[in-house]
């Protein structure tokens, strides 16, 4: 509820900063709300405060032969949250370890924050009630370890979502809206596979969230890059990074904001310097797979209703088994808005 | 030649008067420095020269080659062309061979273009298509990696204030490339100028912005840049 109000006090800022509220601006065309610099520094200052709570060592491959993700991106939420809802959907009846995002969560209009922000909620409640039970003292635990007796209050649970921020989510002072809700648009997680108390090195895998959503990742962001702050601690097993704007584009034939040259040429390097496994983009409302460098990078087309209104194969759900091996499936969603049917 | 970024001055010299070229002179030779700051390497410098050979009135052939420090840009491209003068002005057909390596983070760039520009005495308008081919190799330098771009639009527009066969001007153009790259979607912008300073000396400039992902709600700076040059035509 608290982040309720301070959207709606968001809303009212920008009532006082924007003549119009419309989907598309000549303002929003030309330049985005609040700068790739300054987004950055926000989101490393609450990286680091909350780099307990962003840091998820889960150990369920003791329970599993496998973990999998779920991946979607682009979904413009306004009034109609039906994709976003069937998203959390799917990932509840396929016990998805966590679902990640890639960016224009939601066309940026307050009131379509709001809805956000209820569904978030409401898939929060449905995330812990399939996933905890509370103890006698009232804590929710995780039912793979009934036994933890300090559990966690609701409030601590954190919802696995993790989004990276999209263009969208920029015009209109959206980064205000957005920032609200997700905090950080520049993060990394672990997911802990082995801890090696049974002998051998402990084994991790590495998950990083860049803000692309200005087209470029700023100076600031790429001297925290270069500066190993996304590096993480462990040697990793997998890693696997999550960009709104896409580095190839899907059709030769298709326009693309993809990056320049020069930050082209970094990423593709950094990635191969993490070794990474699969890059994800979103933005350009297409599909795309390819390998690069071996390196897996896959362009999502819009989850969105409105942009893509019939039933289709717009999610990617990740494999990860335990020896190492992975790999990638479409997931279908069937949810189509009643205005189309 | 200093290609389609100082496009008036180009002109300017090298199709004097702009309705025919004044077929005095074969050859031109010009070099340019330049300084700006990008997103990824900070602060750079730089030097380019070029020279260009005029077979007859209406053919032409050119080299280029630039270095970029701190980038580690180290570019070279050759370029012809044939002019047709028309009711309003000229169209160019030109074709460019190009090679770039940047060094910085080992990719090496090749590209292929091919461009129609239609020339006025105000206004230029240019069109094109490239192919674009980058390899690099993995970080064990061992294994090498490509990929092709075989359709990618070129288009640039400028305008002058005053007629393009005037000893000075100054114009703005907004274009996907520039000297020595060619982009998608991200469209440049600036402004333009040339003086001449002696029957066969010119001088020009031009100050450009390099955005990251316009018209696309992204826009951010990505580089900003200067570039001042002399040209010298015999």
């Amino acid at each position: 509820m608290k982040t309720k109000y301070i959207i709606i006090a968001a809303l009212a800022a920008m009532a006082l900063a924007n003549t119009s509220c419309e989907k598309v601006s000549p303002q929003g065309v030309l330049m985005a709300g609040t700068a790739v610099e300054d987004r950055v520094q926000m989101s490393n200052l609450y990286y680091k405060e909350h780099l307990f709570e962003m840091k998820f060592n889960y150990d369920l491959m003791n329970k599993h032969d496998e973990y999998t993700f779920l991946v979607g991106g682009d979904s413009h939420v306004t009034t109609d949250p039906g994709r976003m809802d069937e998203m959390f959907a799917i990932g509840l009846e396929g016990d998805d370890l966590f679902y990640a995002h890639l960016g224009d969560i939601a066309d940026t209009k307050a009131e379509y924050y709001i809805v956000l922000d209820s569904l978030l909620d409401e898939a929060k409640k449905r995330y812990v009630v399939e996933n905890y039970v509370q103890n006698e003292y009232g804590r929710w635990v995780h039912k793979t370890h009934p036994e933890d007796i300090i559990g966690s209050t609701y409030e601590e649970i954190k919802f696995p979502f993790f989004p990276v921020v999209g263009n969208h989510d920029l015009t209109h002072n959206g980064w205000a809206l957005w920032s609200n809700i997700f905090g950080s648009s520049f993060y990394t997680f672990d997911v802990m596979i082995d801890d090696g108390s049974e002998g051998g090195e402990p084994i991790y895998d590495h998950f990083i969230f860049l803000d692309t959503a200005s087209g470029t990742l700023g100076k600031t962001q790429i001297d925290l890059i270069e500066d190993g702050v996304l590096d993480g601690w462990y040697k990793y097993r997998h890693t696997f990074v999550f960009s709104h704007t896409n580095l190839f584009r899907p059709s030769s034939m298709q326009f693309a904001s993809t990056f320049s040259r020069e930050e082209t040429f970094f990423l593709l390097q950094q990635f191969d310097e993490w070794f990474t496994t699969a890059v994800f983009c979103g933005h350009v409302h297409a599909w795309d797979d390819r390998v690069y460098n071996d390196v897996t990078y896959l362009t999502l087309d819009s989850m969105s209703e409105r942009n893509s209104p019939e039933p289709g194969d717009y999610l990617v759900r990740v494999h990860v088994k335990k020896d190492g091996d992975w790999s990638w499936e479409k997931v279908h969603m069937d949810y189509v808005s009643p205005k189309k049917k | 030649m200093i290609t389609a970024t100082s496009l008036c001055a180009w002109a300017q010299d090298s199709y004097i008067p702009y309705k025919a070229y004044d077929g005095e002179h074969k050859h031109e030779a010009s070099a340019y420095v330049m300084g700006g700051d990008n997103v990824v390497s900070g602060k750079f410098g730089g030097l380019a020269v070029s020279y260009n050979h005029h077979f007859t009135p209406r053919w032409h052939l050119g080299g280029n080659a630039q270095i970029q420090m701190w980038k580690r840009l180290y570019s070279f491209n050759v370029t012809g062309g044939y002019r047709l003068p028309v009711k309003f002005g000229h169209l160019y057909f030109d074709g460019k061979l190009m090679l770039n390596r940047y060094n910085r983070w080992g990719f090496s760039e090749f590209i292929a273009n091919a461009s129609v520009t239609w020339e006025s005495a105000y206004v230029d308008l240019r069109l094109g298509e490239s192919l674009i081919h980058f390899w690099s190799k993995d970080v064990y330098f061992e294994d090498r990696y490509g990929y092709t771009e075989p359709l990618t639009l070129t288009f640039g527009f400028g305008v002058n204030i005053r007629h393009r066969n005037n000893p000075w001007n100054i114009g703005f153009f907004f274009r996907n490339y520039d000297d020595f790259y060619y982009e998608n979607w991200n469209i440049n912008w600036g402004l333009r100028w040339y003086a001449r300073i002696y029957k066969q000396w010119r001088l020009f400039g031009e100050f450009n912005i390099r955005p990251a992902g316009s018209m696309s709600q992204l826009a951010s700076r990505y580089e900003g840049s200067v570039k001042l040059g002399v040209k010298y035509k015999w």
